[in-house]
């Protein structure tokens, strides 16, 4: 028997009631639709609270110390180790920071800028980590910078109790960087490279820090090696027999030289997978640590309170499936003369099966199609309207872009088969009983 | 085409603890031949319809083995049952056995569904099959609509409509007026001329008797005669 014809068949059999089909459809979408909207408020919860603290770079980040050698710890990496960390799953990025190896004597309108120093990032991968601003935005051309927080601070301190006045004034400024250099033959040479200042670096988390960096991209990095012809732009020393720290001079390492990165940090895209990448680097002879590390439940904890979500939405689920089994069951007993027509001239006892099968599992699939719906609408509906309630009547203010409910595709596409699962179980026993109708009471009509 | 060996049948009936075996069918042996038409004739209660129960597989035998086209079938599976009566048998039955919420058309075409046969092939057998039987007209009619003659003539096109080269009919005049019984009769004899179908036919219509090539008879249970239908009678020895 066709496929085609099965489904011919249960199409006909479903119009035959529609009241209590429709009826067992209802009960099986309130079911898939609780059980989707209770998981809902957990993923709701979980994305709004856990994401946003674990979610931060200082939970999702890997700090890379270094890479075990011959009986010491390499903390130099080179570009194969960035690309490995890179090509590990669930890193999302991998960051680092070079100082510029000279100063760079930063001004901004012709005054001196107080910097301790210029920091090379890369920054599309410090986009995808979340550098975090304190205002502005992130550079996006060549000529763009960010400033710390603290970069107006004077050169000899502030008086007690003042303020420095706030960097964000320095936004769209202009900052000139002068970089030089000892040619060969002794002769100083200087560039002056003017960048625009379009973002301020968040203000550091401990009162006692400054930050007073320039950070500069991988442009105006290359603007400076090509300048100097160094790595990160450092100076040489030329040979001198009358200096003597340093007769011989220093020559610093060229462009074509293997380049080594510094404060490489991989970052995780979520919290619970830190634990696994931190094991998998560690395998590979990496020092690392992370603070996700030491949270060593977190995975457990989510898995649980899901699971748990899950299980309560699926007894609603099983609340419906009785009536799955109801409707079933009152369908065999319905049709027991035609199917013992059938088996009478023929029909295969697993057809008859498939038959009752594919009725429970359309009930099912267009239960949980409805649920589904009614629950993205229950769950935009609770989002918008709760927090006017909670303000309202509570006198409490819910955050800004807190979201109460929500519903994951996966979350959407688990409580399909769960629905569908459960009615393929309910049907599976009126199913067999179809099959095993006898064929001399059915068409003596004595069932 | 059909062997019957020392079949014998009982049913057991009542409460368990109580059960009471009551014995149907004694010892029968029965062949009958290709292309031939056989009529068993009985009283009511005399173990026609059981005989034919136990041809279609509806029951099993509590001794004895059944051979039907060449294939032991007694211990054949439900599974095995299905595919061989679809393969291999045809059914008439006394009150029709239409399914009431299928069209004439459908109903018909029922064993074509079951045999996984495609819709356009479908569709020209069963109008080509209820023309033969003069029901065309009346295709997308119901049961429920249909007179007891234009139902026994689905009936018909349903149980000839894979070519069977077996059919059992249970009673299958039982419910026509001699009219419509007439027909059915002419159409019986030309198939088994035509096509060469076995025809096993339960009756006690004498003039359905009479197309037969062979009349057998059941009494409690016991094979009596087997009469050819137009010479002397033979008579067997009561088991």
């Amino acid at each position: 028997m066709k496929l085609t014809d099965q489904f011919r068949f249960v199409r006909q059999n479903m119009k035959k009631n529609k009241t209590r089909l429709f009826m067992t459809v209802l009960a099986t979408a309130m079911g898939c639709s609780f059980l989707i909207v209770l998981a809902s408020v957990g993923f709701g919860l979980q994305k709004s609270i856990v994401d946003k603290v674990v979610g931060d770079r200082m939970v999702t980040a890997i700090d890379i110390y270094g890479i075990a050698a011959k009986d010491q710890v390499n903390t130099s990496m080179d570009q194969t180790n960035i690309e490995y960390l890179r090509s590990i799953d669930h890193v999302k990025t991998v960051t680092y920071r070079n100082y510029i190896l000279q100063n760079l004597n930063p001004s901004v309108e012709g005054t001196a800028v107080n910097s301790n120093g210029a920091v090379n990032v890369d920054f599309v991968a410090e986009a995808k980590a979340g550098f975090a601003l304190a205002s502005g935005r992130l550079p996006q051309n060549g000529s763009e910078v960010i400033v710390g927080y603290n970069i107006r601070e004077s050169l000899d301190g502030n008086k007690p109790n003042t303020e420095p006045p706030s960097a964000k004034e320095w936004l769209s400024k202009t900052m000139n960087l002068e970089v030089e250099q000892l040619a060969k033959d002794g002769t100083k040479q200087s560039k002056t490279i003017p960048v625009t200042i379009v973002g301020i670096g968040q203000k550091p988390s401990r009162e006692w820090q400054t930050d007073t960096k320039v950070y500069v991209g991988n442009e105006i990095l290359t603007e400076i090696e090509s300048f100097t012809q160094t790595q990160w732009g450092e100076k040489r020393i030329l040979a001198d027999k009358e200096n003597k720290d340093n007769p011989a001079g220093y020559e610093p390492l060229g462009l074509q030289d293997p380049r080594q990165y510094r404060e490489v940090q991989a970052i995780a895209d979520g919290a619970n997978h830190v634990k696994a990448i931190a094991e998998e680097i560690r395998v590979q002879g990496y020092y690392s640590h992370s603070i996700a590390d030491e949270l060593e439940q977190v995975n457990l904890v989510f898995l649980i309170m899901k699971i748990g979500l899950l299980f309560v939405g699926t007894i609603a689920v099983l609340i419906a499936s009785i009536g799955i089994f109801n409707t079933m069951t009152m369908a065999v007993t319905e049709r027991a003369q035609d199917i013992g027509i059938m088996k009478a001239i023929g029909a295969h006892p697993s057809a008859i099966r498939r038959i009752f099968l594919i009725e429970s599992s359309m009930i099912g699939l267009l239960g949980a199609a409805i649920g589904t719906i009614v629950a993205y609408i229950i769950s935009i509906a609770v989002n918008a309207g709760l927090p006017l309630i909670i303000e309202g009547f509570m006198d409490e203010k819910v955050p800004q872009d807190f979201i109460f409910s929500w519903i994951p595709p996966y979350l959407a596409i688990i409580s399909c088969l769960i629905s569908l699962a459960v009615a393929l179980l309910s049907g599976s026993r009126p199913a067999k009983r179809a099959t095993r109708i006898d064929v001399l009471r059915a068409l003596r009509r004595d069932l | 085409m059909i062997e019957m060996n020392q079949i014998n049948h009982q049913f057991t009936i009542g409460k368990k603890g109580k059960e009471r075996v009551i014995p149907v069918l004694h010892n029968i042996d029965l062949q009958v031949k290709q292309g031939e038409i056989v009529a068993i004739v009985g009283r009511s209660g005399s173990g026609k319809s059981t005989l034919l129960n136990l041809m279609s597989g509806y029951i099993r035998p509590t001794s004895g083995t059944i051979h039907l086209a060449g294939q032991a079938v007694t211990n054949m599976s439900e599974g095995e049952w299905a595919n061989f009566r679809l393969a291999h048998l045809g059914f008439m039955f006394q009150s029709f056995q239409l399914i009431q919420s299928m069209t004439a058309f459908e109903n018909a075409e029922l064993p074509l569904v079951l045999k996984g046969v495609g819709v356009s092939q479908r569709k020209k057998r069963v109008m080509e099959m209820l023309d033969q039987v003069g029901i065309a007209d009346y295709a997308g009619h119901y049961p429920g609509e249909l007179s007891g003659g234009q139902q026994q003539r689905v009936s018909v096109a349903r149980s000839l409509m894979l070519n069977p080269p077996i059919v059992l009919a249970d009673e299958p005049t039982g419910s026509l007026d001699s009219d419509n019984e007439r027909q059915l009769l002419a159409l019986i004899r030309h198939l088994n001329q035509d096509r060469g179908t076995t025809f096993v036919l339960i009756t006690h219509d004498e003039q359905v008797a009479s197309v037969a090539n062979r009349t057998i008879t059941l009494k409690d249970g016991h094979l009596l005669t087997a009469a050819p239908a137009k010479g002397g009678i033979h008579s067997y020895e009561a088991h």
